[in-house]
Order: structure tokens, then sequence, then C-alpha cells
């Protein structure tokens, strides 16, 4: 199915727009321009880049689209990407019973009473880097503190030794800047680097086991997917998934939650009287500032959804940001408010494919934001700029905090 | 009362058994563990059963009278 012929059933039936997603913006640009569109119809038609898609705007349908995996399949995960050209990811690019399958032998490693083990090591690294930037008095969260933070808690859930961030962090940049518009040779090698890493890690394992209760290659390399051992070539893609979706993610969520503190003193001081509440605070940050502003999906057949004539090969674009932030769910949605009862967010997505790592990442964030406030309690951001946003997944590039010392 | 969840929604979010300790709690998979069923709320804990079903993102909590 071309293009142009996707574009031309939308035409009469939907507004059709042009605006790409993929470029940096000044912060909350991306937010403000998808809250726009979402308003002129729940769904639209994109059509730039290559490739044109359908957006689907409001919460109700997003939903109904993401509970639909039938029609709207795995086959593609981002309405951005190259849909002939994407890499492929072990669990997202599956589908049906293969994904269950998957999901069955991996959602231990990630459930809440597994990740627990890895608190008292996710709070000590959290401290130990906290009080290393404490004494300088300011320092830029996204680039001193984040990124490395998310990198050791990605090893720490592989179970591998945490000081192997440093050595892996200059090819985790150069891997995620090769995403969203750096250069692709370079990303390339990065990559090879890393995929090496795994590789040494798996065939280690293969030679000498280690307890599989806490070192994950070697607990995949004992486990079934159905009745079948899972292969060393998926073992290495699920790791380096693992790593694609979770490690940018989290350091992007901490830049936005602490851009928030920063120019909120009323929130901030709020949590610092009462920090039994940051993990009510998390799950409003997580609505207010979703980093994947959209799950993509390969429409598998023919459909009328509501009103709009799709047909198989259709990339369909579910606005998650656009969900966050609809009048239609949510009172004032663009305001943060701890006390939000009905928080039924989609920063993890909903269906068969929630975030693995949602429950790592909510224990990550949550202890982070505690052991900061105990330590560095009153700070502000250190520019008058307005900072500025990655397109495609959002981060806030920079994010200069200062404090008193 | 009773509290059910959808089997075939429910995608372990968690959310329920976050916001209802007291009532609800994950199974190994993290899911909640009365997946797919349905239980009776004990006295003095309707207000969690409620709290839980409206944090669900995938509507697959419904309470019954």
């Amino acid at each position: 199915m071309s293009d142009e012929s996707a574009q031309q059933r939308a035409e009469g039936v939907c507004p059709i727009i042009d605006i790409d997603y993929r470029e940096p913006r000044p912060a909350f640009g991306h937010y403000a321009s998808l809250n726009e569109v979402r308003e002129l119809a729940p769904i639209v038609y994109n059509k730039t880049p290559f490739k044109g898609y359908w957006m689907v705007t409001r919460y109700d349908l997003v939903k109904e689209a993401l509970q639909n995996p039938e029609v709207f399949s795995n086959k593609v995960v981002s309405a951005l990407g190259d849909p002939d050209k994407h890499l492929y990811l072990i669990p997202q690019n599956l589908d049906g019973k293969a994904h269950v399958d998957v999901r069955h032998v991996i959602n231990p490693w990630f459930s809440p009473g597994s990740i627990a083990r890895l608190k008292p090591l996710a709070r000590e690294r959290a401290v130990a880097m906290i009080e290393e930037l404490e004494p300088a008095g300011s320092c830029d969260l996204a680039v001193d503190f984040a990124m490395l933070y998310a990198t050791e808690m990605f090893l720490a859930i592989l179970g591998l030794p945490v000081d192997d961030g440093k050595m892996l962090l200059p090819l985790v940049e150069t891997v995620f800047r090769g995403f969203f518009g750096g250069d692709p040779d370079e990303q390339s090698d990065a990559a090879d680097e890393i995929k090496k890493y795994f590789e040494d890690v798996v065939s280690d394992r293969v030679d000498n086991p280690r307890d599989n209760t806490t070192d994950l290659v070697t607990f995949l390399l004992q486990s079934k997917m159905g009745d079948e051992p899972i292969s060393e070539q998926d073992i290495l893609t699920l790791c380096l998934t693992i790593m694609l979706a979770g490690l940018d993610t989290t350091r992007s969520a901490l830049g936005f939650i602490f851009q928030h503190l920063a120019t909120h003193e009323d929130d901030r001081q709020f949590l610092i009287d009462h920090p039994e509440r940051i993990p009510d605070a998390i799950e409003e940050f997580l609505r207010l500032y979703p980093l994947v502003i959209q799950d993509g999906r390969y429409v598998a057949q023919d459909v009328d959804f509501h009103g709009c004539p799709m047909k198989r090969g259709d990339i369909v674009w579910l606005g998650l940001s656009q969900a966050n932030h609809d009048p239609r769910k949510f009172d004032r949605p663009v305001e943060y408010d701890i006390d939000r009862e009905f928080n039924k967010h989609m920063a993890f997505a909903v269906g068969a494919h929630r975030c693995l790592g949602s429950h790592f990442a909510r224990m990550e964030l949550t202890l982070v934001v505690e052991e900061w406030l105990k330590r560095i309690p009153h700070f502000r951001l250190a520019t008058d700029e307005p900072l500025i946003e990655r397109g495609g997944q959002l981060m806030l590039k920079s994010v200069p905090l200062t404090w008193e010392v | 009362m009773h509290i059910a969840v959808n089997g075939s929604l429910c995608s372990g979010q968690g959310r329920c058994y976050m916001i209802a300790p007291e009532l609800l709690e994950c199974d190994d998979e993290g899911f909640v563990s009365i997946r797919g069923t349905s239980i009776e709320v004990p006295a003095g804990m309707e207000r969690a059963a409620q709290s839980a079903a409206n944090a669900c993102p995938e509507d697959a909590i419904s309470i019954e009278d």
C-alpha cells in the first residue's frame, strides 16, 4: 500500500497535518503542539516524515487501539522510524503467543517482588552519586547524574557490575545520539562494541553459569520459551532491548522531574515535608511528562477505525502524551496535581505490551527524589534560557541546577 | 461488595495493589494475584477497592455490590 494511497484515503475524512516530531523544540514544545493536534480531531493524518501515519490523538481511542493487537500489530512500534529498516526488538516486536511466551519468562525478573532485592543497591548508588555532587553547589542533572545512574541501574537489573557503567556510558550516549539525528556510522560502531560486551557475557555464562536468581543471562539460558530453550541470539537481543528501552527513558524522566522540582518551590517543599507522598508525585510526573510520546503500530488488517479507512500496511501513531493530557479524561490536564484520584495515565502504555520495566522505573525515580531532597532540598535552574528537548522520544538535553553549599 | 479483575485486560500495571496494598497483592509475574477472578471485599475496605478500580489504566477492575 503506497503512502499516497493512505493520504488519499484520509482526504475529506480527517484533518491532514504536516508536522515533524523528530526535531528538537524548546522544553514542552512537543506537548503543546500535540495537545493542539488532539483538539483538531480524534484521528488526523500526518503526512510527514518520509512515511505518513494516522495519528490517534484522544485517550479513549488510544486505549482502544492499544488493547486491540489483532488489528494494531507490534510489527512496528514507532511511527517515527523507517518501518522497513528498524531495529528488531524483543519483546516489543512480537505479537500474540510469541509475545506472551517471552513475557511469561521475563515478567518475574521485573516484578515488584523481584526488583525489591535491587533496592538497597539502587539507593546506595543514588546516595553516593548525590553526595559526590553536593559539595560543588551545581551540576547538570541530565549529564552529571541521570545518565550514569540509569546506566548503572540497567547493569544492576541484569546482575552485571555497576562499575562497567563508566565504560559503557560513552558508547550508550553515541547509540542514542544515532537514533535521534546523530552520525549513523558512529552509532553502528558503538552498537557493535556494546553488542560485543554482551556477547562476551553470554558466552561466559554458557561456560560458567552464575546464580540464576541474580544473573539475568544465566536465568535466560536456563529458561524455556514455550517448550524451547531461548537462543543465544535472542538473549543478546533481549539484553540490548532492555538497555534501549530502559536507559534513555529513566534518565529522561529524571530530567523532567528535576526541572519541575527546580521551578516549583511549593511542590518541592510539599515533598520535603511529606516524603511519604513522593510515590504519588512520581505517578503524576509520569502522567504530566511522558517521554515516550507515541507508540507506533502496524495495521495488520483493513479496518474502519472510527470513520477512518485504514488498510493493512498503514502505520498509526497512538498518542500517549496526548492521551495523558486529554481534558476529556483528566481535569486541568496540563497542571501538576499530586492528589489526582483517577490517574489512569499511559506513560507505560496499556495493553499486553505494558512497559516491562515500569515497576523498576517507579522504584528508581522514587528513591532518587527521596535521597536528593534529603541532601539537596533547595535548588533552582542555573539558567534563564529555555531548556531544549530532543524530539522523537523526549529528553531535556541539559538541566543545569544550582544550590547553596 | 465484590472486586473482579478481568484476566484478559489486566496487563500487570500494578496500580491497584500499589494503591490498595491492604486488599490486593501481586503474583510472581507482577500481576494482581486475583487476576481473572472475583473476591468479596472485606468490611472496611470498600474505599480501597474503589480506589484500586479508579487507578487501573486498563479498566480491568470492576466493583459489584
